[in-house]
């Protein structure tokens, strides 16, 4: 029997309960008489805790004072911020000289002036700028924070770093403005717009000496007081060890995980041995022994100080973690993809550069965000061996002679700074994970 | 579209002259290749002179995939000698380079780069094996999108393209590598009905170019349409070779004769 449509089923609108807030909360809420009664008993429960956070924490609490008695007097109940907020310098940057608090705050400004280019979308050439922001920034950062003599492949590094960073600046001002590059911009102004390419070539690599040359006589002046790491501490101590475990896990991921595919026995046995015995050990471990253990093993009169080795042992044992992410990454991707890039003539690295890594990298994305927010958690371990990160300033507080006790308020700041930082991240790396979508499976 | 349908095309289309010159391009001498204990290509002995076309095929697991894919050492041969446009494939990674930007493949499964656009799906090995400038390059990919008849799809993305179209793209990204010798490893396998013939159309055209060409497909309207020689495998050998009208007409070995039985 044939059934023939006669007419065409014209649109109709959707359920109440998909489109109206009453309606989602009749069908959600308070469907049954049971789910009426939890539905209330939830809410009186929620009402219960916010209240006593908003007394204790809001309406009782004390917000100056000097002393932690002085808090009791005006309020025995309420939490007393004025602990927190009379440290807060020393939250933030540790026991670093007061007077010399800029130099961090220029280094952190440096950092954001090198590396906003790469979220503005009509700059061109935004590989280069990420690899000078991990390779020449941060001796310009170390030499701000440390200070102190400088050695004459410091001075170099410093001055490559400035003109870099320089031309890095206007590079993107010109792109953003003037949509060119800075090499066209150059060219136009010196007027060699019809000159052969050698020559304009020339051109760019005779200014840039004469920037290098012109910086190097400039910084050569400059003198900043040392500051030793034994005075570096709070968020910026947490923020330099975890910003270069952060910056040095992936590249060191990236390596070790290919070295564990790789065909040559050699290369995959150093490579998977070393992965395992990080990753078998847990990091306050490698901390420990990267601390009392390492110095032993080294000839006499090579001292590294604490912080170095502290670092080295972050970045190596993240660097194992995130090799086991990439090579998730690296096994997700179908044995085609290679196949089709070796047809046209790619070879290992080519394949690995161009096709494999690029899409190994964006399913990775959640999983490497997940990383670094581990890391940036994990480095609060570093207060057990002694350094004053932020969780040993916060723990300091308590034993203040003015403050002595005051564990909870300081405490709980620091896990509110740290979930803001965490929460941050989590939500860009959503937000890189649709820009970069193109499967297009939806 | 059932068999006869598509002897029918073939017939419509009628029988492409052969290109075939005397100039040996692919030559395979005693190749034998085994999987761990598994025996798949026995003493393969397979001449390709310049322009000729051939059709592979056999039932699955016969070893016709691995024959062609040894051919651009995507899969390592054991024991013999295999010489690609005058150039013998052993463990010398220069060798395997170079044969590889000579030979194109086309597969099942397209192996299209997702992360990419078509056009630059296109230009990746021109720029970066070939050394080719940008707007050259994309000017060549621009040509040959346009003569897989998709031009207008050149800035989407592989996964926005129906499968036939996904399968003329990865035509013409071998194509930009220009080519002497293009292999296919079941092009069509993977697709719907009605978007098989619009890949077998570009196959036919491009057998029309003269191009030396290796196919591994069922399709048998196709395969006598442009064929100069059918080569049916089994287990590993190469069981018969033969001219298409012969080879289908008047297949000889008792195997040919059951699988041709099977499938037409």
């Amino acid at each position: 029997m044939a059934i023939i449509s006669a007419q065409k089923t014209p649109a109709r609108p959707a359920p109440l309960s998909d489109t109206t807030v009453i309606g989602w909360l009749r069908i959600n809420l308070f469907s049954s008489w049971i789910n009426v009664i939890l539905t209330v008993v939830s809410l009186y429960i929620i009402f219960v805790a916010v209240k006593g956070i908003w007394v204790w924490g809001i309406q009782d609490a004390v917000w100056s004072a000097e002393t932690r008695r002085e808090c009791f007097k005006i309020s025995k109940d309420g939490a007393c911020w004025a602990g927190v907020l009379n440290w807060m310098d020393s939250i933030f940057y540790g026991r670093y000289p007061r007077e010399e608090l800029w130099r961090i705050n220029i280094g952190g400004l440096l950092l954001v002036l090198w590396m906003a280019p790469l979220w503005l979308p009509r700059v061109k050439g935004k590989v280069f700028i990420g690899l000078t922001t991990v390779f020449l920034y941060p001796f310009l950062a170390g030499y701000f924070f440390s200070g102190g003599e400088k050695g004459i492949f410091m001075q170099i590094m410093i001055s490559a770093a400035i003109v870099c960073l320089a031309a890095n600046t206007l590079h993107s001002a010109l792109g953003v403005f003037a949509n060119s590059s800075l090499s066209e911009f150059l060219i136009r102004v010196t007027g060699t717009g019809k000159a052969s390419e050698k020559t304009q070539r020339n051109m760019l690599i005779g200014l840039l000496a004469l920037a290098l040359v012109a910086v190097f006589l400039w910084q050569m002046s400059w003198h900043l007081e040392s500051v030793t790491w034994t005075k570096w501490g709070g968020l910026f101590l947490t923020l330099v060890i975890s910003g270069i475990g952060i910056a040095s896990a992936l590249p060191g991921g990236i390596i070790l995980a290919l070295g564990r595919r790789s065909k040559l026995p050699v290369i995959k046995v150093i490579s998977t041995t070393f992965i395992e015995l990080f990753r078998s050990v847990p990091l306050i471990t490698v901390l420990f022994m990267a601390t009392t253990m390492f110095p032993l093993f080294m000839p006499d009169g090579f001292v590294l100080n604490k912080l170095v080795q502290v670092i080295i042992a972050v970045c190596l044992f993240n660097a194992c973690y995130m090799a086991e992410v990439v090579r998730a990454g690296l096994q997700a991707i179908p044995k085609g993809q290679a196949e089709g890039a070796h047809t046209i003539g790619l070879g290992y690295w080519g394949t690995m550069g161009l096709i494999i890594m690029p899409q190994a990298l964006k399913v990775m994305i959640p999983n490497i965000v997940g990383s670094f927010i581990g890391i940036l958690k994990d480095t609060t371990l570093v207060s057990i061996i002694g350094l004053f990160d932020i969780l040993g300033m916060l723990r300091a507080i308590s034993e203040d002679v003015f403050w002595r006790g005051l564990h909870h308020e300081p405490l709980l700041f620091g896990a509110g700074l740290f979930f803001i930082i965490c929460f941050v991240m989590s939500k860009y790396s959503r937000h890189l994970e649709a820009k970069l979508s193109t499967d297009h499976k939806d | 579209m059932t068999s006869t349908e598509k002897q029918d095309t073939a017939k419509g289309q009628g029988k492409l002259a052969s290109a075939a010159s005397s100039e040996v391009m692919i030559q395979l001498t005693k190749v034998n290749k085994w999987y761990g204990d598994f025996h798949v290509l026995k003493d393969i002995d397979l001449t390709v002179h310049k322009g000729e076309r051939i059709v592979v095929c056999g039932p699955s697991g016969s070893g016709k995939s691995t024959l062609i894919r040894c051919i651009n050492h995507l899969e390592e041969h054991q024991e013999g000698l295999i010489v690609v446009d005058g150039i013998t494939l052993d463990k010398n990674l220069k060798n395997i380079d170079h044969i590889r930007t000579e030979v194109g493949m086309v597969f099942q499964s397209f192996n299209l780069f997702p992360h990419l656009t078509i056009l630059e799906n296109l230009t990746l090995g021109p720029i970066w094996t070939r050394k080719m400038p940008k707007t050259e390059a994309q000017a060549i990919a621009m040509k040959y999108l346009e003569r897989v008849k998709i031009p207008e799809q050149a800035d989407k993305f592989p996964g926005q393209l129906s499968g036939g179209q996904q399968q003329r793209v990865a035509i013409a990204r071998s194509l930009c590598m220009s080519p002497k010798i293009m292999l296919f490893d079941e092009p069509t396998s993977a697709l719907d009905p009605e978007m098989i013939k619009e890949v077998l159309d570009v196959m036919v055209e491009l057998a029309d170019t003269g191009m030396t060409m290796i196919v591994v497909t069922h399709e048998m309207g196709f395969a006598k349409t442009i064929a100069d020689r059918v080569i049916f495998m089994d287990e590993g050998d190469i069981v018969e070779e033969n001219e298409p009208n012969a080879f289908f007409n008047n297949p000889q070995h008792e195997r040919t004769k059951l699988f041709l039985s099977q499938i037409l």
